[in-house]
């Protein structure tokens, strides 16, 4: 079995600043993975390459062992990859059952028991019929969160889960995560907030400056001197 | 509110069934006026009120239904309603064909680039003299259809409204306004926005080039600035704007509101008439962006296909 997702030596420059150089790694199946890293290290322009929103200067990028680089970011949506994004981005002026419709094809009936199912395994169930830009920064983001899952992705990107939500509501959000992968997705999350790296990840991925430069288990990695220094200087 | 709404509409079509039978020469194209407004305010409003896409320039498919209707007229004989057919036919192409380039651009681009197709348009058509007649317009053979172009005009009214509907309750028009509000995250999510927009600039295109056949076949004479002003695209954004732009009904109450208060007005005071267009827009902008529907919608929770 192929492995979910291969980037190889991926590099996406801005003018004159190497955003990614070289960027290498593979997610295996039902694995939840982290990427971390300093602000600024390319960690959402990662995510960007491999959802094809940002073209890729060289490299490739392999979905279950398909080159998914220069397809359009719905085709790629469409193969299973499912993501969030760092800053809020649901339809403000659509209902939250309708944020969750629209990506759905099919029989509609269908669509909307799954959707409402969706809302009410995240406590959004009385708030189906109100604009999504009418909720709370908290209740979008689970929004966002249930509309990813609506694709049925194979492949979940999340971008800053943890950031501005309430302790209670991230730890739904995490469980949450964890019954995916048991469900048999991959999980790959950029997150600041290590305590979650660390207790949900299995393998964490570091990023400084665009490149790769640690590799490994949390534990690994927390005790890797050049993670230590990207973080903290010398 | 529903229940009151369907026998209401039921009596209006009943009443405008008639309408042609007592009512007056002036009063019948007056009515047959609003159709048509119903018409490309509906129609604009599929892609611009929808997509968030702003057509500046969709008069041009009004005025590319007038030419190729009035030709087919003129030239080949063809009956009216069959030309007017073609005309909508024309227009479609014709969106084909800028639809490709120009949907790739977003934003105000967008919008200029249909203004400058507007203006390329009747360049176009008063310079190949041969074929359109140019500057000195174009004739048709006379006939009174005014009372067949009447209904004509008004189930076309009633087609783009009824399309509206199916599409702004289907998931097809859900997704057209997830381009308006967030084209990215729209992708993002596997929704093909590129040929959703194309699908909506198409049907959008239809409509005016049916109505622009139609205007020509009634008014019996089309020139360049006739059919391609700027002034009826502005018209009709304006209309769709006032009703409420992405709604069902938005663009039938600007287009009847508006187009009433423009009589008025203009039989009374011709030379303030822009300006109460101007006015008008001023107000809809800082007030109530919106709409009047999206007003309602918001204040008193109505579904939005109200």
């Amino acid at each position: 079995m192929p492995p979910v997702l291969e980037v190889e030596a991926v590099r996406k420059s801005f003018g004159g600043v190497a955003a990614v150089s070289d960027v290498s790694l593979t997610l295996e199946p039902r694995r939840i993975y982290g990427l971390i890293g300093p602000n600024g290290s390319g960690k959402t322009t990662l995510f960007n390459c491999i959802t094809g929103i940002e073209r890729l200067d060289a490299g490739r990028v392999s979905f279950r062992g398909e080159r998914i680089d220069g397809l359009k970011p719905w085709q790629i949506a469409r193969r299973g990859i499912g993501r969030t994004f760092q800053v809020i981005r649901v339809f403000p002026e659509l209902t939250a059952l309708e944020n969750l419709l629209v990506v759905t094809r099919g029989p509609r009936a269908e669509a909307e028991r799954r959707g409402r199912e969706l809302l009410e395994f995240v406590r959004l169930g009385p708030l189906a019929g109100e604009y999504a830009g009418n909720l709370s920064y908290g209740q979008q983001k689970l929004v966002e969160f249930v509309r990813m899952l609506m694709t049925d992705p194979t492949l979940i990107l999340l971008d800053e889960p943890a950031a501005g939500v309430n302790r209670t509501l991230l730890n739904d959000l995490l469980d949450a995560v964890a019954r995916l992968r048991d469900a048999g997705k991959t999980v790959l999350l950029v997150e600041h907030d290590m305590k979650v790296v660390m207790g949900l990840c299995e393998t964490v991925f570091v990023l400084d400056h665009g490149e790769k430069i640690a590799e490994g288990s949390p534990g690994a990695i927390q005790a890797d001197a050049r993670v230590i220094e990207a973080y903290f200087g010398r | 509110m529903t229940r009151l709404l369907v026998p209401l509409m039921l009596v209006v079509l009943a009443a405008l069934t008639v309408y042609p039978i007592v009512g007056s020469g002036y009063g019948v194209r007056s009515v047959q006026q609003v159709f048509m407004w119903i018409t490309l305010a509906g129609s604009w409003n599929l892609i611009s009120g929808l997509t968030g896409y702003v057509s500046f320039g969709h008069v041009a498919f009004f005025g590319a239904g007038a030419y190729a209707g009035a030709l087919l007229v003129a030239s080949a004989g063809w009956p009216w309603p069959l030309a007017a057919l073609a005309g909508g036919a024309a227009a479609v192409l014709l969106a084909v064909v800028i639809g490709y380039p120009c949907l790739r651009l977003k934003g105000p681009y967008f919008a200029i680039a249909m203004l400058g197709l507007n203006e390329v348009l009747r360049a176009l058509v008063s310079y190949f003299e041969g074929i359109t007649g140019g500057g000195n317009g174009l004739s048709l053979p006379t006939l009174d259809a005014s009372v067949p172009i009447y209904y004509v005009m008004g189930v076309l009214a009633l087609v783009v409204t009824g399309l509206s509907w199916l599409i702004v309750t289907s998931r097809f028009g859900l997704r057209l306004m997830t381009i308006r509000e967030d084209e990215l995250a729209a992708e993002a999510m596997g929704i093909d926005t590129f040929h959703h927009k194309l699908g909506a600039f198409l049907l959008s295109a239809a409509g005016p080039g049916v109505a622009g056949a139609l205007m020509a076949r009634d008014q019996g004479y089309i020139e360049p600035i006739s059919v391609f002003p700027l002034a009826i695209t502005v018209t009709m954004i304006v209309m769709a704007l006032f009703g409420g732009k992405g709604t069902v009904f938005g663009p039938v109450i600007g287009a009847v509101v508006l187009f009433v208060a423009q009589e008025i007005v203009w039989a009374r005071y011709p030379y303030v008439h822009p300006l109460l267009f101007g006015a008008i827009i001023v107000a809809v902008v800082l007030l109530m962006p919106r709409g009047v529907l999206g007003l309602l919608q918001q204040r008193y929770r109505m579904p939005r296909t109200i």
